[in-house]
């Protein structure tokens, strides 16, 4: 009888968390389709006038771009450095190579806030100024923990012997690495590759420091436009931005499965 | 040995790492369709010296000549050996037919002729069923199978298992020893096999490599390997013995007189008397009662293991010193606990070896 209630009360938390978590983003695409410039329940109809105001943004293309181009580049960076950190600390007898892995992933545990500041007094006082530069160097600052703690934690349960066989089975070194140890890796790839880029492109206390009148990311460029003009135009942007996503993580099921990305499977 | 028929050729293999060293001179030839073992217990050098002949280690010194070919300076990929790990080390991304296949692959082979190599390497290993299953979808027993087809399938020159059977439980392992003999033969493969287990080593060679602290002890047929065992360490390591330690005080003609705690016995051995020896028989040689012109010794029952075909019996001989006898189901006369029993044994089945050799 008590497991029964105990099942009940777990079911009924875990759902209502999920509604709890979720409820926002339906609102958020809900507010989107709204006919009129202030939300209102009921609806009354529903348009897409919205969706089509978003190009019209002031500045909202170059703000897309420099977003893309930021997450798309640390991403990248991170993956390569990354994956060669973590095969180092996996692999290599190096001394005190748990605490330099556990040094890779700290600012993730890191206020961002105080990383923007950091980099912002570093950056000065090296006379570091390209602000394009100086967004993509903080941006990996954020971006390479995701990478390194999943690469660590893959390279962990990948066996080495899987290289030596394909050595033995006629393959050079860097094939063995390309045809065996990638796909292996592949969902430790994907998610580390998501998470950074989603990473770095919400993220709002590290670039805020960095960026200037001229070139704004887009989460910057949005707070700009709410406390400018708050319309559903917003709202519309929002719910396009979770579209993407949700078809990122469709894309990665097809390529791996999620089940093996959240780790929730061998 | 011919050198025709000398297929792979190690000669003067060193390998040190660090202050230790790992392989230290090593010399060992043997011939196509041979199935040699390396055995020897953990850290005696045997999978670095099957990792040297694969490329994955190569040794600081010596050279390795396989198929008549030089191949100490060559890498892995262009040796053409075949390796079955430990850990099976299969591609957990490949299904069953796609980790055979990797090797043709990789080597550029037509896809007809892969195809038709991964059939018959399947159905040579029982699993011609299974070609489009994943790798976690198999037993212990199935991976192994899957690795010993994704070695053959390239056609190797010479076949290298490390401790291939050793994840298998024991029945299993029996049953595998004698098929994958049978089938190495069937296909005419020149075969290592690195083990610590002395029944595989017995099962599944033509010969043995006894190996301890980075050297070959002795390298013989099974048989010999048993009945001759070179050196205490090889007596010890292959099946068991009974072992008395004492003082020469006569040699003559390959033979030692031996003044021992249980008297004086006389062995094998070539030593100047006053040398401190320890001689040693096999349990099977033992036989209740006196006979002459044997050695003999005799003491209390200490215990008694009845092990169905056999029954062993342990001795108290006084002195420290003990006899282990084994005697056959068809005995008639099998002594109980305690019994005072009289045992002897032919001189020409003891032997004698340098005690020093035991540390």
């Amino acid at each position: 009888m008590m497991s029964r209630l105990a099942m009940t009360v777990c079911w009924v938390s875990a759902i209502g968390l999920a509604l709890f978590l979720l409820l926002p983003l339906a609102v958020i695409a809900a507010a989107s389709f709204s006919p009129t410039p202030v939300f209102d329940l009921p609806l009354s109809g529903a348009s897409l006038r919205w969706y089509g105001r978003i190009g019209r943004l002031d500045g909202f293309w170059p703000s897309l771009s420099l977003s893309l181009q930021i997450a798309v580049l640390s991403t990248a960076l991170s993956l390569v450095a990354g994956t060669l950190a973590a095969i180092a600390i996996a692999r290599g007898r190096l001394p005190g190579a748990t605490a330099l892995g556990t040094l890779l992933v700290s600012p993730l545990m890191m206020p961002g806030l105080v990383l923007g500041i950091a980099l912002l007094q570093y950056f000065r006082m090296i006379g570091f100024t390209a602000t394009w530069s100086a967004l993509l160097v903080a941006h990996l600052v954020v971006t390479l923990p995701y990478v390194a703690r999943t690469m660590i934690a893959g390279l962990s349960r990948f066996d080495f012997t899987l290289i030596e066989a394909a050595r033995t089975l006629g393959c050079t070194y860097a094939g063995s690495v390309l045809r065996v140890m990638v796909p292996a890796l592949a969902p430790s790839f994907l998610i580390s590759g998501l998470f950074s880029l989603l990473a770095s492109f919400d993220n709002y206390p590290v670039s805020i420091f960095l960026t200037d009148v001229r070139s704004k990311t887009l989460p910057i460029r949005m707070l700009q436009y709410i406390e400018e003009a708050p319309d559903p135009t917003l709202a519309a942007l929002s719910t396009l931005i979770l579209a993407g996503t949700l078809v990122l993580l469709l894309i990665s099921d097809r390529l791996v499965g999620l089940h093996r990305m959240a780790g929730t499977a061998d | 040995m011919s050198e025709a028929a000398a297929h792979l050729v190690i000669s003067g293999v060193s390998k040190r790492y660090g202050a230790a060293t790992v392989l230290e001179h090593v010399d060992l030839t043997i011939r196509r369709g041979e199935l040699v073992t390396l055995l020897g217990p953990s850290g005696c050098g045997k999978t670095t010296l099957l990792r040297a002949i694969a490329g994955l280690a190569p040794p600081d010194t010596g050279t390795i000549r396989l198929a008549g070919r030089d191949l100490t300076q060559e890498p892995p990929h262009r040796r053409n050996v075949g390796v079955v790990f430990q850990s099976y080390a299969l591609f957990p991304h490949l299904t069953v037919a796609g980790n055979v296949a990797f090797g043709l692959k990789v080597r550029g082979t037509p896809k007809a002729e892969i195809d038709h190599a991964v059939a018959r390497a399947l159905s040579l290993v029982k699993l011609g069923h299974l070609g489009g299953r994943r790798i976690s979808a198999l037993s212990g027993g199935q991976q192994q199978r899957v690795a010993l087809a994704r070695a053959i399938a390239v056609e190797p020159d010479v076949l290298l298992f490390d401790e291939a059977l050793s994840a298998l439980d024991r029945k299993l392992r029996e049953e595998m020893q004698v098929e994958l003999r049978r089938l190495l033969q069937e296909v005419k493969a020149t075969a290592i096999f690195v083990t610590h287990d002395q029944d595989e080593a017995l099962t599944m060679s033509d010969r043995v490599a006894v190996m301890n602290k980075g050297r070959i002890e002795q390298l013989a047929e099974p048989r010999e390997l048993y009945a001759r065992p070179a050196s205490l360490f090889a007596l010890n390591f292959v099946g068991l013995s009974t072992r008395i330690a004492g003082q020469v005080v006569g040699s003559q003609d390959g033979m030692v007189d031996v003044v021992t705690p249980v008297g004086r016995l006389t062995a094998r051995g070539a030593f100047q008397p006053g040398a401190s020896v320890i001689v040693a028989t096999r349990p099977e040689q033992l036989r209740l009662g006196a006979a002459e012109g044997a050695n003999a010794a005799s003491g209390r029952v200490r215990s008694v293991v009845f092990q169905g075909s056999r029954t062993l019996v342990d001795v108290d001989a006084g002195a420290g010193a003990s006899l282990l006898a084994e005697l056959s189901g068809r005995e008639a006369e099998v002594p109980r606990v305690h019994d005072e029993v009289r045992f002897a044994w032919p001189v020409a089945e003891t032997f004698a070896f340098a005690a020093e050799a035991a540390s």
